[in-house]
């Protein structure tokens, strides 16, 4: 049992914006005042900031594909932070591709409690699950890569929506996955035979009728009536080219009506014909975004340094890697989705780099509702995950953000309207952006409150005029009622859980897929589902039909 | 430069037309392999099968293998960097000097036959084995096969893959990477993971005798060691973790009968492409299984006072 006295609390999602308020723990939950014993231990936060532990709702910290750039950039390894063992705190490297254990010290070190693996494979989620388990002190939840699967797409092609629904239900359960994730549709399939998908309305290589916006709008259809806690979350197409803004706004179109998340949309919201003429259209995404009440989105915000950029969309990691000339590593797995892994340096002097640091930027700004828009780098490709107190800084102060754009190259500032932007975010709305919004979009009901209930995730931040700052280094960091983080520092380790959905699905459709996975797969039908023994503290969430 | 373009391995088995074996001996070494993913699997792009497939071989002497292969490359020992730089050449269109590819054992015509073979296939693999990777030239002839490869995505797809063996190595790899951000060589004598193969790596620090113990799992270096390093094993204080009598158990001070993992004990292992694999046994084993023992072993040493003095005892030796 604990309490935590005297602090001034923000949770936006029960309208509380900065009072003093206690909160009282036991059991990891947020309790009443009268479920506390006399003795209890008590954390004086007077004069602190109390929020409810960070969501994060779009990162890549775990995976075949991870796993492959940490071998693939050793050299970044070696320049990276070293964690000493200690206790029963595990070696580690940090940098732009953290050891797991190192990414629970870091996540909850800046106090994120909760994070979602966005991109996982349902033939290898088997491993993605054993580096998840080894991410301490944060809770997880991980997406299912869907929209390249060619038993998805070959029942789309046949017009079977409802087996198509079925399939792809079995395929969430089958990975132990939390929901649907959509990559770059139709084009990673097209990048199996090293073409793209450039058109939302044109059908894909190999297929006769089938688009991206079929395959879009199919997804969103199946992710709403299978009740999914989150909406289809979707990565789309032309992620990065000059121009994409009409492919983004031409998507929320076919998405109309339905619930859906748009991520990383700063690298979907580009004008310009080529790379000499690239500039902003956040304002226009902003606006099409706005009047869409059903999407949400999370910023992939870009910050100028050293990244690494991991994404299922294979094709357009093909292109970077042509055009930057590094490294390029390169994964397709069979029937259902690619990798690409370009090492990637943000430089302010570069323009189109420039243009990219000020539309993740913009987006935050120009969206006003809070509760649509998160904090995101899509870590690590726009930047790492601990260099989100950044971000929160630049928002705000008005400032401190003219002074950098000030840095950039003439040629870029005419790109851009960040100057123009005044806005500056409010400790309730970085909350929001940081917390209690990514929660909701995810649909963890106990995730991003404060309330009687909840998930006794809570981070404490010393009250300090550069507010932005303050949340590099939290003062406390409790974690399912557990003291972890005192001082910036993992004081106590402890697991996370995992949270999987189970939608509802006809069980004969596994008739359906059997014979068709023998025939284009390379293992045993019964060693492609995740078994629910392998993952050791799992949290089954079954859809209300 | 560098980097790794692959696919898993049904990829191949479903679309590859165009299929290169370099430096290894798969008939032999991989028996399963031209059965199961490459050569006469009906894939779904590939619905004739064997007929719809291109096999080309390179190697320095012809091997089993080669009587699968459609063509036969045989090139001189030590030099498939040189070829495959000139591949790389050939395909860019750069002029290259027939007097020195011909010093590879194959003339300038020959290659760029297999150049535009390449360039006309669907899905073009590249699988490498050990006569690639453990030749004079090492992980510069890999990194000249990953290099063509990435370029030749410029004009059609194609991946590659290296041919891994023994055992459960890809597991290792993985897990190491997941842990500590390093593959392989990885020493954590600071408290942290350092990286520096040729120095950290296994058979760099036996043949130096770097190490004063040593604890073996999974693998048997008595058998496969360079003689001063299998010498250094027998100097120190060696545990073997191995359901059976081996070279390297021969040498330890300590022999841990364990299950067999497939057999009689339960895991996972990573084919070549890093898909993981559930291992259910089929029989029941009176011996533990490897991470019972690990485990068991990890928790005594945990138990054990701290190896640094107290501070008094410090003063006493002061």
């Amino acid at each position: 049992m604990l309490r935590v006295t005297g602090g001034t609390v923000y949770d936006p999602a029960n309208g509380v914006d900065g009072l003093v308020q206690d909160l009282y723990i036991a059991n990891g939950r947020i309790v009443d005042a009268s479920a506390i014993a006399d003795g209890a231990r008590t954390i004086d936060a007077t004069g602190m900031i109390v929020m409810p532990g960070g969501v994060d709702v779009h990162t890549h910290v775990a995976g075949g594909a991870l796993n492959f750039a940490r071998g693939l950039v050793p050299e970044n390894q070696r320049a990276a932070r070293k964690f000493l063992h200690r206790g029963d705190r595990r070696a580690g490297l940090g940098g732009m591709t953290p050891t797991t254990f190192a990414t629970g010290y870091l996540y909850a070190g800046m106090g994120w409690t909760t994070v979602n693996e966005a991109a996982v494979p349902v033939l290898s989620a088997r491993h993605t699950h054993e580096e998840l388990h080894d991410i301490p002190l944060v809770d997880k939840t991980s997406l299912v890569l869907m929209a390249n699967n060619e038993f998805v797409l070959d029942l789309l092609e046949a017009g079977e929506a409802e087996r198509a629904r079925h399939v792809v239900s079995w395929l969430v359960w089958a990975a132990k996955g939390y929901g649907i994730k959509a990559v770059n549709p139709g084009g990673v399939e097209a990048w199996k035979w090293g073409k793209n998908a450039n058109t939302l309305h044109a059908p894909i290589e190999g297929y006769k009728t089938v688009t991206p916006a079929m395959i879009i709008e199919g997804l969103a259809t199946i992710a709403d009536d299978l009740q999914l806690p989150h909406p289809v979350h979707l990565h789309c197409n032309n992620l990065g080219v000059p121009g994409n803004f009409a492919t983004t706004i031409e998507t929320m179109n076919v998405l109309q009506g339905h619930r859906a998340h748009l991520a990383h949309l700063q690298f979907h919201a580009y004008g310009g014909d080529d790379w000499t003429t690239m500039r902003s259209e956040s304002a226009r995404v902003a606006e099409a975004f706005t009047a869409n009440p059903t999407l949400t989105a999370d910023a992939g915000a870009v910050l100028f340094g050293d990244a690494v950029t991991i994404t299922a969309d294979g094709p357009w990691q093909h292109l970077l890697y042509q055009l930057t000339g590094r490294k390029w590593g390169n994964l397709d797995v069979e029937n259902e989705t690619g990798c690409g892994i370009v090492p990637y340096v943000y430089k302010d002097r570069n323009l189109v780099n420039a243009v990219q640091w000020a539309v993740g930027l913009e987006l935050l700004l120009l969206i006003d509702d809070p509760w649509r828009i998160f904090l995101t780098t899509d870590h690590p490709n726009g930047g790492c995950f601990w260099r989100y107190p950044e971000i929160i800084h630049m928002l705000m102060n008005a400032e401190f953000r003219r002074e950098q754009v000030q840095q950039l190259p003439e040629k870029a500032r005419q790109r851009i309207v960040l100057a123009d932007l005044d806005r500056e975010y409010t400790l309730s709305e970085v909350a929001i952006i940081t917390s209690a919004g990514p929660a909701r979009s995810l649909g963890l009901s106990r995730k991003g409150h404060l309330g009687v209930g909840a998930d006794a995730d809570i981070t404490i931040y010393p009250s300090r005029p550069d507010h932005g700052f303050l949340f590099s280094y939290p003062r406390y960091v409790i974690k399912g009622g557990a003291i972890v983080v005192e001082e910036g520092d993992v004081r106590e380790v402890v697991d996370g859980k995992e949270f999987i959905v189970r939608p509802a699905c006809d069980e004969r459709i596994e008739d359906y897929i059997r014979p068709l996975f023998e025939k284009v797969y390379t293992m045993s039908f019964a060693n492609y589902p995740v078994e629910i023994e392998r993952l050791r503290n799992p949290e089954v969430v079954v859809p209300e039909p | 430069m560098g980097g790794k373009i692959t696919c898993t391995l049904g990829e191949v088995k479903n679309r590859a037309d165009f299929i290169i074996y370099w430096g290894g001996n798969p008939a032999e070494c991989h028996p399963r392999h031209f059965s199961k993913y490459t050569l006469t699997p009906k894939g779904k792009f590939v619905p004739e099968g064997r007929k719809g497939r291109t096999m080309v071989l390179v190697d320095i002497r012809e091997t089993p293998s080669a009587k699968a292969a459609d063509i036969f490359l045989q090139i001189r020992p030590g030099k498939d960097f040189e070829v495959a730089t000139t591949l790389r050449a050939l395909v860019k269109k750069q002029p290259v000097d027939p007097a020195l590819v011909a010093e590879t054992g194959l003339s300038v015509e020959r290659l760029q036959d297999i150049v535009d073979r390449m360039k006309r296939a669907r899905f073009g693999v590249i699988f490498f084995g050990m006569g690639v990777s453990m030749t004079r030239g090492k992980h510069m002839n890999s990194g000249a096969i990953l290099s063509l490869t990435a370029e030749m995505n410029a004009f059609t797809k194609f991946v590659c893959m290296p041919m891994r063996g023994h055992g459960n190595v890809t597991g290792a790899d993985v897990v190491l990477r997941w842990t500590t951000g390093y593959p392989f060589g990885v020493d954590l004598s600071r408290g942290y993971p350092r990286f520096n193969p040729g120095e950290f790596s296994t058979v760099d620090l036996l043949v130096r005798g770097d190490n004063d113990a040593a604890l073996i799992l999974g693998a048997d270096p008595g058998a496969t060691m360079p003689q001063p390093g299998i010498d250094h094993l027998a100097r120190i204080p060696t545990i073997v973790l191995d359901p059976k009598v081996t070279h390297t158990s021969r040498l330890a001070r300590v022999h841990i009968t364990t299950a067999v993992t497939g057999v009689s004990a339960p895991g996972t292992s990573y084919r070549m492409d890093e898909i993981p694999l559930p291992l259910r046994p089929a029989l029941k084993s009176p011996y533990p299984t490897d991470e019972e023992v690990i485990r068991r072993i990890r928790h005594a040493v945990a138990a054990k006072p701290a190896w640094t003095p107290a501070p008094s005892r410090m003063m006493a030796i002061a």
